[in-house]
Parts: structure tokens; sequence; C-alpha cells
């Protein structure tokens, strides 16, 4: 599903920072991996990189068997909205649309009608517990409901990849567990691979597998018993 | 507390420049057409005041009956007036010189041996030893000209300066030349002095003068000698102060300077737009900014200070901007208005160079900085309110648009009805203050409503959009139906700017098909020959001779002279069209209105009653049964009013009477239009050429066929408007500016949305399309409300503009081809503004613009 082989990625010129170093990581189809580390380690460099949002340095990003930096920005746009659903720390709805328009949104990016959009938005907010908050903006939802209409939005075209940034990080962990819950729910449902870049060790215990990285390199790369008897 | 949180703004400029820059364009350009306009209207009142006091000299009182004259016996009754020191006679011509391309010339015909006491003329020695020109006027056809205009035409003392005349072209000999100074400054030097008793003779003034200038002696107040005058003289004489010739001569620009300050404060409107839309933008942005100074011990009001001191400084950079910008553009609004004057008073205004009036300074720059403050003041308020807790949160957490509530639009509606009603039903004469108040207050109730109004605009183009623009167009109107108050500001900008185009537009369209009905009806003669190139001049008119030569064609059936003139009426003036009444009613008896036709037609050629214009009616609120009491320079006259006509010639309305009956009253027998019928089967053209022979090298007569006069009337009319026209051109550009500038700013301004639809899988060409599409559904929004808002301002433009500035409404019209003539030009407009912000919204990084707060 997701191959990096000798994947690098540098920023600045005169005072070069090394952002990942020489990764080499490979992710089966339906895995879901927890990429854990401390403030600076790459995790989130690894994720744009997987998600063709920013290109390596040097190496090889292939997802789903297609080579990402032998794609053009519109290709690997493409990619994303065909084959990768994204969740972020800070949501990233738009305020200025209702919960079901910012559901209906990537499908209506793909050029889907608005009624055809709106009604599967609408089954995916009923499918993940929110069908009475369709025609909320984001500012009159609490930040559970927040992050469930964007994890909505992640899945709505059925995307074989999820990526989370820290899906539950502005979350109490009430709700934080709920939304891990729900992506468990999805992942059964439908048997994506899940890449979670997060700290909590509770939602790392949701994924069958945890990298752990460090100053931009994998230090380790275990099994889920394993690896939480670790960091614990 | 202040100097830290201007560091904070002072930060947020240095990372949002384009913002800055273009709200302070926004304002700059506000005051800039404010500035000039006030600039160049000064530098004219300044041109007008200097006119009158050269003119005047040292009279203190003039006597008058309006643009007829009185009879010269009537210098004596001044003269021996106790009070009065010199009491001086004047006629004053504005006559066509022969030479070609020349603007008329402005002849005064003075008293040779007294009227040095009363002004200023400074010979130019060089070229004559003769010791006082003045005396040599007394010399038949002689004539004192200004250096500057012999110098144009290479004209020396001696030589021969032709003139048309009532009794035709003739040759006057040029006895002196007077210097550019004192009365030799009046209308650029384009003026000539005659004896006023040639003066008669050659202008067809018969035994009257047009005016008597005089002054008082030092020991009697002018009040008093003005008092004793008015029981002196007849009832139809005038004893004025000369400034109030300069208040006439400011009143016959009047619809021109308001014409042009509108245009200044519609320029200072769509600035204060700019402001709100630009200081809204900054608050949302600033959200966390202002959560974590509240938190950290910023208090309420020092949070609207910092927005307001930021508004404070635009608005004077701004200001000083526009100050600097307007002082050039003042003089190019000053060449128009000049030109505009001139073509109103018939010879060229006194040129004045631009004036930079401290007070003028001052005032421009209070208005833009105020202007700057009231655009910021509800951002800033509601920057104030915001909570603390809430803020710090995420951008989702940000509380969006208050719910656009029935109360609202209740409200705003509320106002709409309130100022159409007043517009209806307040009288025209209560005070052009409280009028534009009316104005005031329905932009407030469109203000109101305009987020509801864009919601629906924008409900209605959805279909559009999404079929002309797929899934792109779709989702651009589909923020604009769940966030109307977004772009309000924009919308606001583009709707106050296309407002007034189509309101002018309404009104200069309705006028037109107004003066066609008028023309149609009422002149209906086969030929017209006029005295000049405006309607009529006010000073040189034909003999009855003329129609008596073009009576003797073969081919005429009629010949009919009509004097048109202004005479005192009630405190004011008012417009007498002195016409043979049987003919008159033989061609337009049809257009007598709330009358009986059949009386009019026996008593009107009788002399035993009078006609009067509806807007004359209205005017003086004197209907059909009413009657008119005049004050003629022989005696009073006191007649019925037998019926109303259709007439647009005098903005003062018009008195339609008897000729016969008017030479006798008025003791005048000029005549200013020859309407001629011909026999059936008459070529009307060949006529036109055999009165042009008959006239060539006498008479300074344009002849006319019918469809020729009703086209030149057309003509008049629509260099009546060009001011309108360029106010249109104004409006226009103002409007695409708030468009470019708003909508600049708030694509710029949109990063972090561009971001997020980019992560999920939005393409750049996708982000440029909805960009665009949203500037093309804005433009169109805009269209349709600032044509739903000119429904308003038309409504106030035809009634209670139209009554302040002519006397008359003019029907309501909707101009619906100037509407769709507008919507691909402010489309084109739009996607130009945005096709700059559209390449940099394709161009966001994903990465930095969704981790942007």
């Amino acid at each position: 599903m997701i191959q990096l082989t000798d994947v690098s990625k540098s920023y600045g010129s005169e005072k070069t920072v090394h952002a990942l170093s020489h990764i080499d990581l490979t992710i089966a189809p339906g895995e879901r991996v927890a990429v854990m580390g401390p403030s600076g380690s790459g995790k989130s460099t690894l994720l744009n990189l997987v998600c063709g949002l920013d290109e390596p340095t040097s190496g090889s990003v292939k997802v789903e068997g297609v080579e990402l930096s032998g794609l053009t920005d519109d290709a690997r746009t493409r990619l994303r909205r065909e084959k990768i659903g994204m969740i972020f720390q800070t949501f990233n709805l738009l305020p200025t649309l209702t919960a079901g328009e910012n559901v209906a949104l990537p499908l209506r990016l793909q050029g889907e009608h608005k009624h055809e959009a709106e009604r599967r938005a609408v089954a995916m907010l009923e499918r993940v517990g929110l069908k009475d908050r369709a025609v909320h903006r984001p500012d009159e939802l609490s930040g559970g409901e927040r992050q469930r209409v964007a994890i909505a939005r992640a899945v709505i075209f059925r995307p074989p990849l999820l990526l989370g940034d820290e899906p539950t990080g502005n979350l109490d962990s009430v709700t934080g567990e709920e939304i891990l819950r729900l992506l468990d729910d999805l992942h059964s449902e439908y048997n994506n691979t899940l890449l979670l870049v997060t700290h909590n060790v509770q939602a790392a215990g949701h994924c069958d597998r945890i990298v752990s990285l460090h100053d931009g390199q994998i230090v380790r790369d275990e099994r889920i018993e394993q690896g939480l008897a670790e960091i614990r | 507390m202040y100097p830290a949180l201007w560091h904070v703004t002072s930060r947020q400029w240095k990372s949002h420049r384009l913002r800055v820059a273009l709200t302070t364009l926004g304002i700059a350009l506000g005051v800039a057409v404010f500035f000039a306009v006030r600039t160049a209207n000064a530098t004219l009142l300044d041109s007008l005041t200097l006119t009158v006091e050269r003119l005047a000299g040292k009279s203190t009182l003039e006597v008058t009956a309006g643009e007829t004259g009185f009879p010269e016996q009537i210098l004596e009754t001044v003269r021996s007036t106790p009070g009065v020191q010199i009491a001086e006679p004047v006629i004053e011509v504005i006559a066509n010189t022969g030479f070609e391309d020349e603007g008329n010339l402005l002849i005064m015909g003075v008293d040779t041996t007294g009227d040095q006491q009363l002004r200023e003329y400074q010979f130019d020695r060089s070229q004559t030893q003769i010791s006082d020109p003045l005396v040599y006027l007394a010399q038949p056809n002689s004539i004192l000209l200004s250096q500057s205009f012999a110098e144009r035409h290479g004209l020396r003392i001696g030589d021969a300066l032709p003139l048309f005349t009532s009794h035709g072209r003739k040759d006057f000999t040029v006895q002196g030349l007077f210097k550019p100074v004192g009365i030799g400054e009046v209308f650029g030097g384009n003026i000539a002095v005659m004896d006023v008793y040639s003066a008669q003779v050659v202008f067809g003034r018969g035994r009257n003068f047009d005016r008597i200038d005089l002054v008082n002696s030092p020991d009697t107040p002018v009040e008093t000698v003005q008092q004793r005058l008015r029981e002196r003289l007849p009832s139809g004489l005038e004893t004025v102060r000369p400034q109030v010739r300069g208040q006439a001569l400011e009143n016959a620009v009047t619809a021109m300077r308001v014409g042009m300050l509108v245009t200044s404060f519609i320029s200072l409107l769509v600035g204060v737009y700019i402001i709100f839309n630009s200081f809204t933008i900054a608050v949302n942005q600033r959200w966390k900014e202002i959560g974590i100074l509240r938190a950290v011990g910023v208090e309420r009001r020092n949070i609207s200070g910092m927005f307001l001191g930021e508004a404070l400084v635009m608005g004077a950079i701004g200001s000083l901007i526009g100050i600097a910008g307007g002082y050039y553009l003042a003089a190019l609004a000053s060449k128009v208005m000049n030109s505009i004057a001139a073509s109103i008073f018939g010879v060229i205004s006194t040129p004045q160079p631009l004036q930079l009036h401290s007070n003028l300074v001052l005032t421009s720059f209070a208005l833009g900085v105020a202007c700057s403050l009231a655009g910021a003041w509800f951002p800033a308020r509601a920057a104030s309110l915001l909570d603390p807790a809430l803020a710090l949160h995420n951008v989702e957490a940000r509380q969006q648009e208050s719910v656009l509530g029935w109360a609202r639009v209740t409200l705003g509606g509320g106002l709409l009805l309130l100022c159409s009603l007043l517009i209806q039903l307040s009288p025209a004469r209560v005070g052009m203050t409280l009028q534009f108040a009316y104005a005031a207050l329905m932009l407030l109730g469109l203000t109101i409503v305009l987020p509801k109004l864009v919601q629906w605009a924008a409900l209605a183009l959805r279909p559009l959009m999404d079929f002309a623009g797929g899934s792109e167009g779709a989702l651009a109107v589909d923020a604009m139906i769940q966030s109307p108050r977004r772009i309000s500001a924009t919308v606001g900008a583009l709707m106050v700017g296309l407002m007034f185009v189509f309101s002018t537009g309404a009104y200069i369209q309705s006028y037109r098909r107004m003066i066609d009905r008028w023309t149609s009806r009422l002149l209906n003669a086969d030929l017209f020959v006029a005295t000049s190139t405006l309607l009529r001049s006010t000073t040189y008119h034909f003999s009855e001779e003329l129609g008596q030569r073009i009576a003797a064609l073969p081919e005429v059936k009629r010949v009919d002279n009509v004097r048109f003139t202004l005479i005192p009426f009630q405190g004011d003036t008012a417009a007498v069209a002195a016409v043979e009444m049987d003919g008159f009613l033989e061609r337009a008896g049809g257009a007598i209105e709330d009358g009986n036709e059949k009386t009019a037609r026996e008593l009107l050629p009788r002399g035993e009653g009078v006609l009067i214009s509806k807007n004359f009616s209205t005017r003086w609120k004197i209907g059909a049964g009413g009657r008119v009491h005049l004050n003629t320079p022989a005696r009073a006259l006191d007649l019925p009013v037998l019926g109303l006509v259709e007439d647009y010639r005098s903005d003062k309305g018009t008195i339609f009477l008897d000729r016969a009956l008017y030479k006798k009253y008025w003791d005048d027998d000029a005549v200013d239009f020859v309407e001629i019928s011909l026999k059936p089967g008459g070529n009307a053209t060949a006529v036109k050429g055999e009165i042009e022979k008959l006239t060539s090298g006498s008479e300074h007569a344009l002849v006319y066929t019918n469809a020729e006069f009703r086209n030149w009337i057309s003509g008049l009319v629509d260099q009546f408007f060009v001011l309108d026209d360029m106010q249109l051109v104004v409006a226009v550009l103002v409007a695409l500016v708030g468009i470019v500038n708003t909508l600049i700013i708030s694509v710029s301004e949109r990063r972090r949305e561009f971001g997020i639809l980019r992560a999920v899988g939005g393409l750049r060409s996708q982000i440029r399309k909805l960009v665009l599409l949203e500037a093309v559904a804005i433009s169109i929004v805009g269209v349709l409300v600032g044509a739903v808002a000119a429904l308003f301002n038309i409504q106030f433009m035809s009634h209670t503009v139209s009554m302040v500035l002519t006397g008359y409404a003019v029907p309501f019209y909707f101009p619906w081809t100037l509407v769709f003539c507008t919507l691909p030009v402010v489309v084109a407009a739009s996607l130009l503004a945005a096709w700059l912000p559209a390449r940099h919204a394709m161009e966001v990084q994903v990465i930095e613009a969704i981790g942007y707060e």
C-alpha cells in the first residue's frame, strides 16, 4: 500500500535541517500504523510526503504502487482525492459551510452533483452519528462533533488510505476515545489502511503497529503489543 | 497600553502589506475625488465672485427688471432719489463675433462720461495718443476691446471688429484697448465696451436699459437707498445688491455642482465599504491574537481602540495621499466645470488658478478619517465583544454570521418604505439637506437588508452557476448563500456605485423621453429660426423685420414671432413665452390640459388670460382657474390661468401669453424665435435654404427644419447631461475600483480556505476557477442588488432631485438596457480583478496554509 525507500527530506539551504533521513518503510493494505515520536522527529513530514503534499529531497514514495515523485501536482491531487482521506488535529473544516456541505466537499470537487453529494454526505454523517447536525455550521458543533465531521469528510469517497495527523490532539480523553473507536469501526467496515501520526499512546493502542521516529530516523518498528509495552 | 497594541498592529501591517495598501488606497480614492470636486467647485465660485465684483465695480446696488429691461426714464428717477450718489445705465449683450472658432463676446454698453466713476478701466496707451478712449465711444460704431482678445485676433486700434447685431452683421471700430485688470479680467478677456445708447440701437433695446448700477452717498446707508428706490420705482423693477447677481450665476450652475458633489460622496461611501471589508477580514484573521490579548489583560475598549487607531492612521495616510492626488485631479475637474459653466453663461468663465483652500484640505482630511473610522466601527466593536475563551479555540469555533432574522429585514424594509413615503409625500421645497437625509435613510435601509438581498440573489443565481460553472460554480455561490455577510461589503461597494449609475441613467432616459413628448406636441412649426446655438440668447435678439422678410417668401403660409425671457416673479424669476396666440393655438391647441379649451381659444388671443407650464404650476402652486399677478415695467397685470401645457424650456416654469399683450406691458418687441408654417406642399429644406440666404451676413440666425430643431433640442439635452455622463463614468470607475479592491483583499486573505480545498482534493485549476467564478457571482449579485437599490434611488432622483433642480418631476423609468449593458462590463472587470488573486490562490502551499490561523 505504502512504500518509502531511502527517503530523505531536508529544509533550508544555508542551515539545512534534516527532517527525515534515509527512511525505509512499507505498510501493507489494511494495516493500521501509528507513527510516534517527540516534536521535531519528522512525523508530520512523513505524513505530508505520503499524501503528496510535500516531495522528498531524495528517495521514493509509492502509494498503491504509484511513484509520487514522478507525478505532477495535479496528478498527486487526484490521487489524494481518489485514494487518500485526511484527518487533521485542527479539523480544518470550512467555517462557512454546514457539516453536510463540508462532508460533501470532496465529492463535489470530483464533479458529483450537489444533491447526490449531499445525500451521500447525510448518509455518512448518519454513519458517524451526526445525522441531526447536517445543517449546522462548524461553530455550532462541539470539538468531538467537528472531528466526526472531518472523519466523515475523509472517508466519504471510501479511500483505501486514511491519514490522521493527531486526530485526538484537540479533544478531551473521553471524546478522543470515541473518535478512536469510530476509526476502529470504519476500519473494520472499509478495511482501509490507516497511518496515524500521534503523541498519544492511547491512540497508538488502536493500531496494529508502531513506528517510532527520532531526529528523522526510524528508531523502532514493532507490532503493537511489543511496541506499547516498550513505550509504557 | 496603546503603544504596545500599536506594536502588535504594526507587525500585522508588515505581514499584510497588500491589504493595508489597498485599504489605504480605497480611502485615498474617495478623498481624492471629493477634494478635486470641492476644489474645482471653489475655484469656479471664486471665478464667479471675481466676475461679479469686476462687473459691478464700486456699485452698491443694481436696479433690474429681469431680462426684459426697463424704460430709460427710470434713470432720472433713480438719480433724483435722495442718497444716490452715482447712477449709471448698463446694457449687457452676449454677442457673436464674426471670427470663426471664437467664443462669444460680452458687450457692455455704458455711459461714456460717467462709467469710470464705477468701474476700473486701465487703457493700453502705447498705441494711441487719445487721453480718454471712453470719450471716443460716443462716436457711432466705436468699441473698446480687451487687450487679450485683440491680441488673439491681431486687432489694433482703428481696426474693424465684426459683430452680429439685431440689425445684421456690423463692423465696429476699435477705439482703445484695456489691460487685463479690473473689467479686463472678466471672462478671460472676452469683453468689449461700447456706448450705451449705441448699444440700444444696434442690439434692439429700443429706449430701454438692462440695468442701472448705483453707489449710495456716504451719509446714507445702502438699506435706506434700497428702500427709497423700492418705493419710488414701478413694481416690475427690483433693487438688489450686486452680490445677488453672483447668487444668480451660482444658481445657474447649481445642478452641475450638486451632481459633482453627489459623485464625490459616492466615492467616499465606496471607501467606507472598502474599510469595512478590510477590517472585517482583519478581525477574522486576528481572532486568536485578540483572544490572547484579552487573556493577558487587554480590556475590551482597548481592543476596539486598537482597531479604530489602525483605522485612524490608515484614514490619515489615505486622506493625505487623496488630497495630494485630488489637487492634480482638480485641474481636470475644474476644466470640465469651467467648460460647462461657459456653455451655461454663453461666454467662457473668468479663469482662475486652482486655489488650495486650507478649509477644504482640513474638511477632506477630516472626512477621510471619519469615513475610515465609520467603516472600521462595526468590525472593531465585534472584535471587542469576542469571548476570549472562544477566541483561543480553533478557527472552526469562530462564531459565524448572526442569523439574518426577519427582524433585521423588517427594520431595513421599514426604513426603505419610510423613505419612499417621505420622497413621495414631502413637498419639493422641504430643503435639500432634509431631502438628502432621505437618501441617507434609504442607504441605511439598503445596507441593513443587504446580506438578505445577497442571499436571495445568490439563491436565484445558483442554478445558473451550477449549470455554467459545474461544481466550482455551485460551490462559489453556496459560500455566498451560507455566509452572505462575508461578501456584503464587496457587494455594498458595487451596489452604491451601480445604484448611482443606474439611477442617473434612468433619470437621463426619462428626461429625454419627456423632452421628446414635449417637442412633438408643442414645437410643430415647419421651420424655426433661433438666435443662439444654445436654446436662446439672453441678450441677442432679432427684430420683427426679420419675420416680415421671411413671410414674403412664396412658400411661407404664416410666420410667428416668439419672445422668450425671464421676468421677476414673487421674489424669484419665471419665464415668459410671448407668442402669437392664434397661431400657437392653431398648431398646439390640443396640448392644453386642465382647462376649458374653448374658453382658452377665445380669451388667449385677446390677451385676457394665460397658459402656464406644468412645472410653473407645481412650483407656484397655481392651477387652471387660478390667477397670475405680474409686475410689468408699465404696471401690474393680473390674469386668469386658462390651462396647463407641458413645456420644459425653463426650470423656473413658463407663462404663455399673447405677444401683443407682452409688447404693450413690457415695451419690448424683440424676437427670440421665428416659427414658420409652410403652405401645403411647401418644401422645408428649400425654404430653409432661402432663409439662410436671406439672413446671411446680416443676422446671426440659425435655421432648422422641424426634425432638425427637435434633434437640436435633443442635442442640447445631451449637452446638458454631458456632466451626468461623466459622472456615470466616474461612478462606474469608482464601483470597479471598489470591487477590484475588495476582491483582491478578500481573496488574498483566504489562503487557509484554499489550503483546505487543496488538501481534500481540489486541483489548482479548480481553485482558480472557483475564485474566478466567485468573482463572477459577486459581480452578478452586485448588479442585481445595485438594480434593486436603483429602484429606490430612481424614485428619489425622478421625484425629489428633479423637483429641486428643475421644478418638475420626471416619470419613473427603469433602465433595463443600461443594467444589461453594465453586467458584462462589471463581470469582465471582476474577472480581471480576480485574475491575479486567483493565481495566488492556486499557488497556495497546502501545508503552510492549513497551519495558518
